[in-house]
């Protein structure tokens, strides 16, 4: 059947199979049968990071495009077979991958890897001028709902924009520009299809009431004869100095409800060791209601009513950390600030107290039961760690690793990484002006989706 | 393949194999000897536990000017209890992998907690330590007041929230509850303090009316001792219900434009009042609503969107805001908020309004096709067992089902009245939730650019409000 089956490793109960069809794709496997459902997720190896100059958001404006139909599922057919079956799908982009996603109930399984195959296959049979303007102006709305009508909507842009240069592949959003969505045409899609949309750049995986054997029969039926890509070319090398060398700073006078204070730190690549600390180290200041921000800035000093640490986990850049502080009323930024700089500083010097520790890592065990807890969930993280680093079974591993982690690596990942000199600040300034340019989201998603 | 754009062997679309049984499940009940209603419902395989503690403590229950009162009070149980300070609470929920959330709506109060399985004994004791013994420090229920006369100006800035603040003063009268925001204004909330929020508590928060929902996986767990030994210890006397005020709504039609100079999208909420879930006639509302308004390939988003490109997607919706108890009920029937929302660029808001107008007046006049009626019961029954997967979905419909008085096979006999739902019906109810000429239009948005335009559309008055 030209694939391979590959080795089974169990972890908290969870086990998953490896595959590979001759035309390169990878197909990892999952049996759960609590309930009669079956997600399927499929990871392509490109994102953002994949775009060129004068053309960021095409990644996601194609993503739209994957569903306005192929050789066999006329327009809208997509949406309307899957919600019709019971199921529900979507996809999104991210700097590094897009993914694709149905959750169907058992007994309509083969209709979502059929449906998938026929536009891994076949999308420009479909593909035109029409689909193209109409999901161009959806995805402009996006960009409006989610970023631009929405206060403090173009943080996130900003401070990515800071922390990776000019020039560097992530120093843009998946969202994009007005500009350039404007500017893309019907060549950059099929091209950007032909590159990209290949059987070995994509992972597959089908976690939950299935039967292994009879799966692996339909996607060698539905995906085996796609023939394998060989237009696949690289991002551009996203290597970067580990801080960013000196703080910078901006101050924005924006029509926003108060003073906000949001910064971006460059932190560890997601796969190390390192990058598991600083996710404690991020947690243990500024994430729940027990945070060191929280219970220093919100409780104490009464200086901010919300005060946010998190980070997002990249592979081919930095990581990226986000503080995201808003001020009480009357409230000062350098009081804000300085008791930032404290409470970083000091979990430099003194790392976290064993308490802080427990806290953090039961905090982001949970997440992790939450992410596995669900069909749909752990047909991501098997895609993401197959996409990412190689290997599916690693998704069982990454809680264990976080829970190793010491308190002494969670000192040390902050006075490293934790600093003034490595991270671009943003000030908000509140303007009553009502003639001001735009308005700016709390929303700190990273991707970007084809349906609400 | 003779098409150069087709690279594979296409295949015929496979047909659907052996439909898995499923049901929506239904709780076990008891009870403890302080009169706290249980409900209980074994997930297999499902390790976060989700617990849903429902307490007869509504929004009409507030007093007189305090609007905000029973968020804060809910709030504030978390903010200090039993032996813990404020931090020392949140730490040890934390430390569980605990998470707890809290709201009030005009249904009642409801705490909602998710931990591990491994850790619910002790997380189910510090819930029953904020509900037993909340401490109410003065300087906690000061600082909750500041941070939400602060969030106040942070929620009018959402183009979503503000949308909702306006519908709502605009269906109902001021002297009722539901026309003003669920957690108070700056005038209510400035005048909320701790002997208040302990005098709400010492009113509402009784057990002999409050239901614990408990759902997931309790293999090996015994839970009577648990709860015993926790929930158990929060004991006080019976309370009187509250009587449900009766609910009267302006639907007159009209739009009502606030003013958002600069805006580059308008929000868009158009809405009235319908039935709750005991009315005969939800589950074709449900299906009905689904083919106007459920996903992108619904007819409003079909034109809107996937035609038009002029928004990113609007959704229609009903929603329960009230449901009373059938005894408690008096001729107070329960309502709901019928409604459709989303945004849609500034230049695109007046041609946004005439087609959407133009879908409703078409299903008024023509009706729901049979195919249409298929997909969304297909969709809305099979979807199912995918909704439920978790024990947090489950736990909060059975929340759901005691905070609106329904049955405890409502969810499971729902199933079977939307598969028994005609094309007939599901257009009636639709059309008779939505119709065109009445409905209460608000618009977020830049009045300069839209207001004109809107006018002279000639469907209703337009006023323009402040932002």
């Amino acid at each position: 059947m030209g694939q391979t089956a590959s080795h089974d490793i169990r972890a908290g109960g969870l086990t998953a199979t490896e595959h590979r069809l001759a035309n390169g794709l990878r197909v990892v496997l999952s049996e759960d049968h609590l309930t009669p459902v079956a997600a399927v997720c499929l990871w392509y190896d490109v994102g953002s990071r994949n775009e060129t100059e004068g053309r960021t958001g095409l990644a996601h404006l194609f993503e739209h495009l994957m569903f306005q139909g192929s050789a066999q599922v006329h327009g809208n057919g997509h949406f309307e077979l899957v919600q019709g079956a019971g199921g529900s799908l979507n996809g999104t982009t991210s700097f590094e991958r897009t993914n694709y996603f149905e959750t169907m109930p058992a007994h309509q399984l083969e209709l979502a890897l059929w449906l998938e195959a026929d536009r891994m296959g076949s999308l420009l049979a479909a593909l035109d001028e029409e689909s193209l303007q109409n999901q161009r102006d959806v995805v402009k709305n996006e960009r409006r709902q989610r970023y631009d009508n929405v206060p403090y909507g173009t943080a996130f842009e900003r401070l990515v924009a800071f922390a990776y240069p000019a020039g560097h592949p992530y120093h843009h959003t998946p969202i994009g520009s007005m500009v350039d969505l404007d500017a893309a045409t019907l060549e950059d899609a099929r091209a950007f299809f032909r590159t990209n949309y290949a059987p070995n750049n994509a992972v597959l995986s089908v976690v939950g009431d299935i039967d292994p054997e009879q799966t692996l029969a339909w996607v060698e039926r539905y995906f085996g004869s796609i023939p394998r890509g060989t237009g696949k070319v690289p991002p551009r090398d996203g290597t970067l100095p580990e801080t960013i060398g000196a703080e910078l700073r901006e101050e924005i006078r924006e029509e926003v409800p108060a003073r906000a204070l949001m910064a971006a730190y460059r932190l560890p690549h997601d796969g190390t060791r390192d990058c598991d600390a600083a996710d404690l180290a991020v947690t243990v200041l500024g994430s729940g209601m027990s945070s060191r921000l929280y219970n220093r800035l919100v409780r104490r000093d009464r200086t901010a009513i919300s005060a946010d640490f998190g980070m997002l986990r990249l592979v081919g850049a930095p990581s990226l950390g986000w503080l995201d502080i808003k001020a009480a009323s009357g409230a000062e930024f350098a009081a804000i600030e300085g008791a930032v700089d404290d409470e970083l500083t000091r979990l430099g010097a003194d790392g976290p107290s064993s308490e802080e520790m427990e806290r953090a890592q039961a905090k982001l065990e949970r997440e992790w039961l939450d992410r596995l807890g669900t069909v749909a969930g752990r047909a991501d993280e098997l895609c993401r760690y197959a996409v990412l680093f190689g290997d599916p079974q690693l998704a069982f591993a990454a809680i264990g690793k976080i829970l190793d982690v010491t308190a002494g690596e969670v000192r040390a990942v902050a006075a490293a990484r934790l600093r003034p000199d490595n991270r671009a600040v943003l000030e908000y300034e509140p303007v009553t002006a009502t003639n001001e340019a735009d308005q700016a989201g709390e929303d700190r998603d990273d991707q970007e989706e084809a349906g609400q | 393949m003779s098409d150069p754009l087709v690279t594979m062997d296409l295949h015929p679309q496979p047909g659907a194999g052996q439909l898995k049984p499923w049901e929506f499940p239904v709780p076990e009940h008891g009870s403890l000897a302080s009169g706290l209603a249980l409900q209980r419902c074994h997930r297999p395989g499902q390790q976060v536990m989700a617990i849903e503690i429902c307490m007869d403590a509504p929004l009409d229950a507030e007093p007189d000017g305090l609007d905000g009162i029973a968020t804060i009070m809910v709030h504030a149980l978390e903010e200090g209890c039993g032996p813990y300070t404020a931090e020392e609470f949140a730490a040890e929920l934390e430390r569980c992998g605990a998470t707890v959330g809290s709201r009030v709506d005009y249904t009642g109060a409801r705490i909602s907690m998710e931990v591990p399985a491994s850790r619910l004994e002790r997380a189910l004791g510090l819930l029953a330590e904020a509900l037993r013994a909340p401490t109410f420090a003065a300087s906690e229920v000061d600082r909750l007041v500041r941070n939400r006369l602060d969030e106040i100006p942070h929620e009018l800035a959402s183009p979503p929230r503000r949308a909702a603040k306006q519908l709502s003063a605009e269906l109902f009268p001021s002297s009722s509850r539901m026309s003003r925001p669920r957690e108070g204004t700056e005038d209510t909330v400035a005048r909320i303090d701790a002997a208040g929020v302990r005098a709400f508590y010492d009113a509402h928060l009784r057990p002999g009316t409050a239901t614990a929902v408990i759902v997931g996986d309790l293999a090996g767990i015994d839970l009577d001792r648990m709860l015993a030994d926790t929930l158990g210890s929060w004991t006080s006397p019976l309370a009187p219900t509250a009587p449900a005020q009766t609910v009267t709504a302006d639907q007159a039609s009209r739009f009502v434009i606030v003013d958002r100079p600069g805006a580059v999208q308008t929000q868009l909420l158009v809405g009235r009042t319908g039935p709750d879930r005991r009315d005969p006639v939800w589950p074709a509302l449900v299906v009905g609503t689904y083919c106007l308004g459920g996903t992108l390939t619904s007819r409003l988003d079909r034109v809107l969107r996937e035609e038009k490109g002029y928004t990113y997607g609007v959704r229609a919706f009903a929603q329960v805001l009230r449901s009373p108890a059938m005894a408690a009920a008096d001729g107070a029937a329960g309502t709901s908020l019928l409604a459709i929302s989303g945004a849609v660029d500034t230049a695109s808001t007046a041609p946004a309004l005439a087609d959407m107008h133009s879908v409703l007046r078409t299903l008024a006049a023509e009706g729901l096709t049979d195919a249409e009626r298929d997909l969304a019961v297909q969709n809305l029954v099979l979807v199912a067992p995918l909704r439920y997967e978790t024990a947090a979905a489950v736990a909060g419909t059975l929340a759901d089902q005691v905070e609106q008085h329904l049955p405890d096979d409502y969810q499971a006999e729902l199933y079977k009245r939307l598969a028994a739902t005609t094309t007939g019906a599901a257009t009636d109810a639709v059309v008779a939730a939505f119709p065109p000429d009445g409905l209460v239009t608000v618009l977020v948005g830049d009045a300069a650019e839209i207001r004109a335009p809107v006018e002279a559309l000639g469907i209703a008055d337009v006023t323009v409000v402040a932002n």
